[in-house]
């Protein structure tokens, strides 16, 4: 006995110290990956907005020159607000053709093999690049594209309309085509996890469908809900080839502006100083979705 | 003692070998790293002139005058010899110290360049010419015929109401001096805050009249060829590639205002003429022979008179159709130049773009 309590002492460290060793191991890839693709480039990002340029050289600085322009002068705040317009049309779109597609695969459909299908038909426009999606819609909505030669051929229309191209309605509609699969599986992710029994239960206790829905289905889908709006937003609001290849003469949105800035300005405090700007708001989005989700989330 | 002999003979084979190669080439032989435009360092330029000096060209593409200026002030002749950025950028290399006077008694195709290429403004500075102009063009201002047959030789028509949501305008500051010229600034490039604004309100009053910003030549022509506008401001070579496209009733308008012009030119990273493949590069790429074959490959003219009549018939044609070889309208152009507040011309541009169109 007095032996194995010897021996058990004397592991003891040694099994705590090859934990912790088993710990780093695995902590230490995200660690670095935070560190040099996060931590470091948003400093560098924060180091430029203070400073400003004096013609073609930068000039460390502490000024909040670039951060008052940003709030005051326009367009910047201005196109801040309208990319955010933007974003939340492109989740709100999004989630609402994504929910019946999550609910179905959720639910309705029984044999696996008609589940996975759905499935690859959801993610399957992934495999198609972002730019070829882009045009695609260019030859589907333009004068002479396909919605109006349908029209036409059906003899709704007479002349081509001009209003489905180049505008903010193309710019969201090709948004939410392409992220609306994010929101798909954000929202199927979290219905899966909601067990039948409980369907079964409220059905049993008299509830009709719309009841169990609104009492059981929607409540528990909250989480998902937000997960794939914040993501659909978040790509929204960032875009800038949506509104370079299919927006029209006023559809310009803050990356754009950015990009501009870097190109055109070679102003990169200003630049730096938006971006900080979109940080802070992804953070305090970020910061209350999550605090929403914790509260809606369920035991299940 | 046999092993020897032989590693031996092949040794001196590949001795041999190498310095019959060197043999063929003439003195500068090396290499030489360009900053350049994909368009300028085509193996149709680049493989006479590594067969003719033994000099093997490394290029970096860049898809900015600004990325040419980052890369140029950061690292210096170190890793780049020579750069072709344009004329509304030149100076601020000039200016930086970052780039070398030439030797003119070296080039002596210069003497056959047209004479607003002989020392242009945006390339001299106390008397040196600080690089060698290449490839130009003028920005053009086209419209088709038949929805404006009566168009003005002034580019006021741009805002005639019968081109409402009719118009494809460059995104780029070009159209802002466009606006500027309407409204008749004197230097579009150094425009007064109260300018600004004025040319601010002329462009809000002409986006009703804008469907879409184009980005590119090709993007432009789309829009002209699938109707979903008229015309508007472009390149030649969008123009060239529309008549090609049979677009017979898109006619140029000449604007008395005059029109924006780029010319690119080669200039020599401080330090970087030590390497002797950097001068036999311009001697080269100043000949009009080479000047032929570059203006073959990118559709653009180039700055030696002489690179003119090497061209094949159809190439001189529409050149001349479009006057860029024309020394008189060569002087009538708005050659570009560097904008000291860029910044401030960009925010008046964004805010124009920001505007919705009423």
């Amino acid at each position: 006995m007095t032996v194995q309590a010897d021996i058990l002492t004397e592991n003891a460290p040694d099994m705590r110290r090859i934990e912790r060793r088993r710990a780093l191991f695995w902590l230490l890839p995200p660690i670095l990956w935070f560190v040099g693709f996060m931590l470091v480039p948003y400093a560098i990002t924060l180091f430029y907005s203070f400073g400003r340029m004096d013609y073609v050289q930068f000039v460390a600085g502490f000024s909040l020159d670039n951060y008052v322009k940003v709030l005051t002068v326009q367009p910047y705040a201005g196109l801040i607000l309208r990319s955010a317009k933007i974003g939340l049309l492109t989740a709100f779109w999004s989630t609402l053709l994504a929910y019946p597609v999550a609910i179905a695969m959720a639910f309705y459909l029984s044999s696996e093999c008609a589940k996975h299908i759905l499935y690859i038909l959801v993610i399957l426009p992934w495999w198609a690049s972002y730019l070829v999606k882009a045009y695609a819609w260019k030859t589907i909505l333009g004068t002479h594209g396909l919605l109006n030669e349908g029209l036409i051929w059906l003899g709704v229309i007479d002349e081509p309309l001009t209003v489905f191209l180049y505008n903010d309605f193309s710019i969201i509609l090709t948004l939410t085509y392409i992220f609306t699969p994010f929101a798909v599986l954000s929202i199927y992710a979290q219905l899966e996890r909601l067990p039948l029994s409980l369907i079964e239960a409220a059905r049993d206790l008299g509830a009709t469908g719309w009841e169990t829905f609104i009492k059981v289905i929607w409540p528990i889908s909250i989480p998902g809900v937000l997960a794939g709006g914040v993501i659909t937003f978040s790509l929204g609001f960032g875009d800038f080839i949506a509104p370079a290849l299919l927006g029209g003469a006023d559809s310009i949105m803050i990356s754009s502006v950015v990009i501009s800035l870097l190109g055109v300005a070679n102003d990169r405090p200003l630049a730096a100083a938006i971006g900080v700007a979109i940080i802070l708001m992804a953070m305090a989005l970020l910061t209350v979705s999550q605090y929403l989700e914790k509260r809606t989330q369920v035991r299940l | 003692m046999g092993n020897v002999k032989i590693q031996g003979l092949a040794a001196g084979a590949v001795l041999t070998l190498g310095v019959l190669a060197a043999s063929q080439h003439a003195a500068a032989e090396g290499s030489l790293a360009l900053l350049t435009w994909e368009g300028y360092s085509d193996d149709l330029v680049v493989a006479p002139f590594t067969e003719k000096t033994g000099c093997v060209v490394e290029p970096t593409y860049v898809s900015s005058n600004d990325e040419i200026i980052a890369k140029t002030l950061a690292s210096g002749s170190a890793t780049i010899d020579l750069v072709s950025p344009s004329n509304d950028a030149t100076m601020t290399l000039i200016d930086a110290g970052a780039v070398e006077p030439i030797d003119k008694s070296k080039l002596p195709h210069l003497a056959d360049y047209f004479p607003v290429f002989q020392s242009p403004s945006w390339l001299v500075k106390d008397n040196d010419l600080y690089g060698v102009p290449y490839g130009y063009g003028f920005l053009r201002l086209v419209l088709d015929s038949n929805v404006i047959p009566d168009a003005p030789a002034s580019v006021s028509v741009l805002w005639d109401e019968r081109l409402k949501g009719k118009l494809a305008m460059w995104d780029n500051l070009e159209t802002l001096y466009v606006a500027a010229r309407y409204i008749g600034v004197k230097d579009v490039y150094n425009m007064t805050d109260e300018e600004l604004q004025k040319t601010r309100d002329a462009l809000i009053a002409l986006k009703p009249n804008i469907r879409k910003f184009w980005t590119s030549d090709a993007e432009f022509q789309q829009l002209y060829m699938q109707k979903e506008v008229v015309g508007g401001n472009t390149t030649e070579l969008a123009v060239s590639g529309l008549w090609a496209q049979s677009a017979d009733s898109l006619k140029e308008v000449l604007p008395q205002e005059g029109s924006g012009g780029w010319s690119d030119s080669w200039m020599i990273v401080k330090g970087a003429s030590e390497n002797p493949c950097v001068y036999a590069w311009l001697d080269w790429i100043s000949s009009p022979e080479s000047q032929a074959l570059a203006s073959k490959l990118t559709g653009y003219a180039f700055a030696n008179a002489k690179s003119f009549d090497m061209l094949e018939p159809e190439a001189l044609a529409l050149l001349t159709k479009l006057g860029t070889g024309d020394p008189e309208v060569q002087k009538s152009i708005s050659w570009w130049q560097p904008v000291p507040r860029r910044g401030a011309y960009l925010e008046i541009w964004n805010q124009v773009k920001a505007e919705t169109a009423q």
